[in-house]
């Protein structure tokens, strides 16, 4: 069989999802073999401008033309373009404080003065704005496991199954104690999309929500439950947009 | 006739960069270093948050630097509160360094460097041409993660070192484990070192002005940076270090009284003092190649640091073991509440060296909590202009050299300086 060609780039980010990849100590040589790594700045130095590949796994926000061009050209070079990390799929931390354009320009000047008006730059928005996406890999990092899911599947030529529970479910069945009901922290875990493992909570640190939404969450009855325990709205919508910045807050499944 | 040779993107560094070299006939005009990485406008956008909430967010300035990003982040706003961690708190967050140390050398030297050593094109040839050498590079990656994943509780961006302790004490077994699998790897690290020790065959580039901190603990704040033949201290360092905005760069340029700082491993090993006691005389006998060395140095300089490192880690578990220490009583004050009593506004600022160098943060909050200002230097930000003077001195004696021999010794030569390009344009309120 042809080995799939994979092409992995980031945007608007911190590499830390292409870095998941070459975490992947002990499966990255046999992914090396099983793969045809043809564009990934990162960790090659040469590519073919003119190549096709068979899946993209890209990752950060969009938030430069440079930014909307790669991703234009990886959309219509690949086959599957997958949305890889939370910052491509709801935006990220980048996303947070500029949702509008003038409060881009805020922050702009804050950071580098006069001149800084003069980059070109527009809010970090999500791939769903602007292309169509085939899969997301979701994370602030992603799950080493759901990215090796991933390859595997691709090998035999389908996607893993669509993942739909909160960070609570995990979170009971490893019986961690629960930071929201019995230590009255402000923990996202209810609404946020599970498959970490509960990782911070099985630390004794509340889920700041960096896997984004979970499907049908009822974030109107997690925003009641965190008010009725004392917590400001400004504070519960201040660490709710950590890493997801358009959430309905009226939303009730 | 003037003509433009661009070296886009820039390839086995961590984010993005270009770098443009003008000619004018065979003659090189000038050499542009370009960060172009997006910018995220980290300082502008911790404005208004909590203290606890700042080092949560700007922890993700950068993937490969995360763990060091968190730990100066916590020192400079537990600087500004005024607390005080226990001492098994500051040696998991040593231990954890390490760890960071350890898997962004390996990573560097193994993923990113080694290809160029066997004129690959990356690490997938590499897997093809060098594929035991490849598995025994990521053996010791993995065990850098290892330390940073138990200790932190997640790889990247980790979460159980927090604002005056830690989520979870680790337990006896887990530093059990990671003592056997850190001495596993030792004979791997040993085998580092030769295959760094011959630099590239570039024409001689100028002599690094280093910098570095004074403290040999790489988790330790309030010391003094060392820089010439004097020092300043940390808190000092605004009115030492000057950053110019240049167009054609996202990253402030930084400048030492009108100098270029070189920042890293070389710089440590040049100013500190190498501790272990395997990496203090393995240092003392590649001392003539390491002192007078060119920024060639710093890969056989982050080989050396790889076994450093090791020993080290091994010593803070040996501590963190150690019968005499009652976990128990030695626990940290939580940190309660959100608002800091008093009119003032509290200015906390820290150091760490990060595996490319030193790494400032700072950041004022008023009496709400609330962040009204904040301010990171990273280390590429400081090595920024030391990259562009080389690259000129290194395109200059070339002139006439093919275009691709030209751009691979400029690629290896930016590499030398293992330039994390994420962490560097996220620089600077003024």
């Amino acid at each position: 069989m042809k080995k799939p060609r994979l092409a992995i780039a980031g945007l608007t980010a911190c590499s830390g999802c292409q870095l998941t990849l070459l975490n992947c100590e002990e499966e990255l040589p046999l992914i090396l073999e099983k793969f045809d790594v043809a564009y990934f700045p990162m960790g090659e130095s040469t590519h073919d401008s003119l190549a096709t590949y068979d899946v993209a796994l890209v990752e950060g926000a969009v938030s430069t033309p440079g930014d909307l061009s790669t991703l234009f050209k990886l959309r219509s070079t690949s086959k599957l373009l997958v949305a890889y990390g939370t910052c491509a799929m709801h935006g990220g931390v980048a996303a947070m404080n500029n949702l509008q354009a003038a409060g881009r320009q805020e922050l702009l000047r804050e950071v580098y003065g006069a001149p800084g008006l003069e980059l070109e730059t527009f809010p970090p928005a999500p791939f769903k704005n602007v292309i169509s996406v085939d899969f997301a890999v979701t994370g602030c990092p992603p799950e080493k496991g759901e990215l090796i899911e991933l390859l595997g599947a691709l090998l035999v030529g389908t996607l893993p199954p669509p993942r739909s529970y909160p960070v609570c479910l995990e979170c009971r069945s490893r019986e961690n104690l629960c930071l929201l009901l019995e230590k009255n922290e402000l923990c996202l875990g209810p609404v946020i999309q599970g498959g970490c493992n509960a990782r911070c909570p099985a630390t004794g640190i509340a889920c700041e929500g960096c896997r984004g939404p979970v499907a049908e969450a009822n974030v109107a009855q997690e925003l009641e439950l965190l008010l009725e325990r004392g917590f400001s709205k400004e504070e519960i919508r201040r660490r709710m947009s950590r890493f997801t910045v358009e959430w309905d807050y009226d939303q009730r499944r | 006739m003037t003509s433009v040779v661009e070296i886009s993107p820039l390839t086995r560094v961590e984010g993005h960069g270009t770098v443009k070299i003008y000619l004018d006939g065979p003659r090189v005009e000038k050499v542009e270093l370009c960060l172009t990485e997006s910018p995220r406008l980290f300082e502008a956008l911790l404005i208004g948050k909590g203290f606890a909430e700042v080092p949560e967010i700007v922890c993700r300035i950068c993937s490969l630097c995360s763990t060091v990003h968190k730990v100066t982040a916590l020192l400079a706003v537990e600087d500004a509160l005024g607390v005080r961690v226990s001492e098994s708190t500051r040696l998991t967050r040593e231990l954890i360094l390490n760890g960071g140390l350890i898997q962004s050398h390996a990573l560097h030297l193994y993923c990113l460097m080694l290809p160029d050593l066997f004129e690959v094109r990356g690490v997938s040839d590499l897997a093809q041409k060098a594929p035991e050498l490849l598995k025994a590079g990521l053996a010791v990656k993995r065990v850098g993660n290892l330390i940073q994943e138990t200790v932190g509780g997640r790889l990247i961006h980790p979460v159980n070192i927090r604002l005056g302790g830690l989520g979870r004490r680790i337990g006896r077994d887990e530093l059990l484990l990671l003592k056997d699998e850190l001495q596993a790897i030792m004979p791997a690290c040993r085998d580092t070192v030769p295959l760094f020790s011959t630099p590239f065959s570039f024409p001689p580039l100028p002599a690094p002005a280093y910098l570095a901190l004074a403290s040999s603990d790489p988790v330790s704040t309030g010391d003094a940076f060392l820089w010439g033949d004097g020092s300043f201290p940390v808190h000092a360092y605004r009115e030492r270090i000057e950053e110019v905005y240049l167009p054609h760069t996202r990253a402030k340029q930084a400048q030492l009284e009108g100098n270029f700082p070189t920042v890293g491993p070389l710089s440590r090993l040049n100013l500190g003092a190498v501790t272990g006691t395997e990496a203090s005389p393995l240092f003392e006998g590649l001392r003539p190649e390491l002192t007078g060395s060119d920024i060639r140095g710093g890969n056989l300089a982050r080989a050396v640091e790889l076994i450093q490192a090791v020993e080290r880690s091994l010593s803070v578990i040996e501590e963190l073991l150690a019968p005499g220490r009652d976990a128990s009583r030695e626990a940290d004050a939580p940190v309660r509440g959100t608002a800091l009593p008093g009119s003032d506004l509290r200015v906390g600022t820290a150091a760490c060296e990060a595996p490319r160098g030193s790494l400032i943060h700072s950041y004022a909050f008023d009496e709400a909590g609330r962040c009204k200002g904040a301010d990171v230097i990273t280390p590429t930000s400081l090595n920024q202009g030391a990259i562009s003077r080389d690259l000129l001195v290194l395109a200059r004696a070339m002139e006439g050299a093919e275009r691709p021999q030209l751009i691979a010794a400029l690629e290896r030569l930016v590499r030398c300086y293992d330039p994390c390009i994420s962490c560097s344009v996220h620089l600077v309120t003024l």
